[in-house]
């Protein structure tokens, strides 16, 4: 008899060759052509990896992206989790109406929907207009090119991709559990935080994960919400690819993206993976 | 005999396939020519006006290959002596690149039969223009008096509401040039443009990726920017109240060059492209909306949002010498993000 890996082979065959061959090996290329010392790729050398450790101004670029990525989880978190909740506890009907508005931003190109941030918070958009008719401020705020306005965006863009499969994870969740909890005399608090929430963790930490790994990579937003005044990792790449033409120096300030950006997702994973052995394990 | 096809060896050939791609589509090229070019706007306007008279005059099939400069250099030095397309358009600073790394065919402009309508300094051993770009200030006249010049950017009541780029594309590069000079810098020396920049930085509008600065504008986030007579005229299409002003230290001028690829098979062909793209009805054509080129052909009466009457008055705007910028922009980006960055 066959083993199973000897069945599963050929129907894994032609997705692993595709890995292999534009995934695996473009990424060894760029790990490569980090390694070549000048922008004309004549000399190996470390060279590039010295001059980006060693200038502080780098660091702070990788800190800004990290810290952009947490901000819009947290932010995408913070609204995206009443959300999930209320639709756990809507009927079937409304549910399916909740998914539709979840999922209708996706059915848009992402770039689309960042130029009508520009049209929403720009100096003449809906928001200061808002604020200035009704009074409350006597200029128009600064909410592009600043990381609120940023943050604000990718909140929005980003959202589908915590709601899905954290909606997906609260849909499975048991409803007589919670009507356990409630006879055994937990409040409604004690029951989210101790029954729906750790149950919900799996969910939770694909989404953040999603979320962190899209807005730290974001580019377009990034660029036109964001403005040059806030400089992230990946236009640090394109400029260096595109514009100066000097691809060991993009190569390794790719690396430090695909470092740094895995690093934080290595962490969400394992307090994910925690979180829910707790009441899986 | 018979040859029996199964799936596994339809599959194989199928994988194969591309590796034959390549030597297929030179087969496929005797009526054609390949040309790089770039992505968005340039692309559509040559396959809407340079492809059918290409086709109709010469029954040549333009094949185009969407690529920025930057790719059209890498791709030519990684295919080692087969050129992937027959020609090249490039601005200025990846021209010097590609003439100093050899890129290029010596260019004849003897074959091509508009060369009388050609200014001689649109034409060089290496290649064409095709486009020229004139660079100045833009600003809202309902908004904002007219700026005499670069140095007005930086003071009330435009600094408030000035937009600016940095040195990623040629027109933000020759304008931070230009604004270094007022302030006793030199093509080779930007520093005085970062400094006084960075006084002023807090009060700038905006400091914007090239591509989102147009829409900046539209939505009145800043009402001041410099950039090119292309991009004001398209805005003007669209209804903004946007303006072009000549600086007083006089406007700047560059090029858009075609070139032919060294080891072009289809030289013949090349040329007729060429000759078709700085033609006079294709020039024409390029020059109206949505387009709204700078002509390159003394044929072609200029538009009336330009600051010119002649393309003769070009040579007396300002020029600069890519060969002395291109070592140093590198370094000048760096510095304009470290400079600009919060």
């Amino acid at each position: 008899m066959r083993s199973t890996w000897g069945l599963a082979a050929p129907l894994v065959a032609p997705l692993g060759l595709a890995y292999a061959a534009f995934f695996v090996a473009p990424l060894l290329m760029l790990f490569a052509v980090s390694f070549y010392a000048d922008d004309r790729m004549t000399v190996l050398g470390l060279g590039q990896w010295q001059r980006f450790l060693g200038d502080a101004f780098h660091w702070k670029v990788i800190g800004n992206t990290v810290l952009l990525g947490l901000k819009t989880v947290a932010a995408t978190l913070l609204l995206g989790l009443p959300l999930a909740l209320a639709y756990r506890a809507a009927s079937p009907g409304w549910q399916r109406v909740l998914l539709f508005v979840v999922v209708m931003p996706l059915l848009t190109s992402v770039v689309v929907r960042t130029f009508a941030w520009i049209v929403i918070l720009g100096r003449e958009g809906v928001v200061n207009q808002m604020v200035m008719g009704l009074g409350l401020a006597a200029d128009p705020l600064r909410l592009l090119q600043t990381e609120l306005g940023l943050v604000i965006s990718l909140t929005q863009i980003e959202m589908p991709l915590l709601l899905l499969p954290l909606l997906s994870v609260m849909a499975r969740i048991d409803p007589n559990l919670m009507d356990a909890s409630a006879s055994l005399g937990a409040s409604p608090w004690r029951t989210l935080f101790r029954v729906i929430l750790p149950l919900a963790a799996p969910g939770i930490a694909a989404g953040c994960l999603l979320v962190f790994a899209s807005s730290t990579t974001a580019f377009i937003s990034q660029s036109v919400i964001g403005g040059e005044r806030l400089v992230y990792l990946p236009a640090m790449v394109w400029q260096q690819a595109m514009v100066v033409a000097n691809w060991p120096f993009a190569a390794t300030a790719a690396i430090a993206l695909l470092v740094s950006v895995s690093a934080v997702i290595a962490v969400i994973a394992t307090a994910g993976r925690i979180a829910g052995g707790r009441i899986h394990g | 005999m018979s040859i029996t096809l199964t799936r596994r060896a339809a599959l194989l050939a199928g994988l194969a396939a591309p590796a034959f791609a390549p030597s297929l589509a030179r087969a496929q090229r005797a009526g054609s020519v390949t040309t790089a070019i770039y992505p968005g706007a340039w692309e559509e306007a040559f396959r809407e006006l340079v492809a059918p008279p290409l086709k109709r005059q010469h029954n040549i099939e333009l094949e185009m290959q969407g690529l920025f400069a930057v790719d059209q250099i890498a791709k030519f030095a990684a295919s080692r002596g087969a050129p992937p397309f027959d020609c090249f358009v490039l601005d200025p600073g990846p021209r010097i690149t590609a003439i100093d790394r050899g890129m290029f065919e010596k260019f004849e402009v003897s074959k091509l039969t508009s060369r009388a309508a050609l200014p001689g300094m649109l034409v060089d051993d290496w290649g064409v223009g095709c486009n020229a770009q004139v660079v100045g200030v833009a600003y809202n006249p309902k908004k904002l008096p007219k700026p005499t010049g670069y140095a007005d950017l930086l003071k009330d009541p435009w600094v408030s509401r000035l937009g600016l780029t940095g040195f990623g594309t040629t027109f933000g590069t020759v304008s931070l040039i230009e604004l270094a000079k007022v302030f006793g810098g030199s093509e080779t020396n930007i520093e005085p443009a970062l400094a006084e920049l960075k006084k002023v930085l807090p009060k700038i509008a905006a400091v914007s990726s090239p591509a989102a600065l147009p829409g900046l504008f539209q939505q009145g986030q800043c009402d001041v920017i410099y950039t090119n007579t292309q991009t004001v005229t398209t805005l003007k299409d669209r209804g903004v109240d946007i303006e072009f002003a000549v600086p007083s230290t006089g406007a700047t001028a560059f090029f858009t060059t075609l070139h032919i690829a060294k080891g072009c098979e289809n030289i013949e062909n090349a040329y007729k492209y060429i000759d078709i793209v700085v033609g006079r009805a294709v020039q024409d054509a390029l020059q109206k909306a949505p387009y709204n080129f700078v002509p390159v052909n003394t044929g072609v009466p200029l538009g009336a949002g330009l600051p010119m009457k002649s393309l003769a008055e070009m040579s007396s705007f300002n020029t600069h010498d890519w060969s002395k910028i291109n070592p140093l922009r590198g370094g000048w980006i760096e510095r304009f993000n470290r400079e600009m960055a919060k």
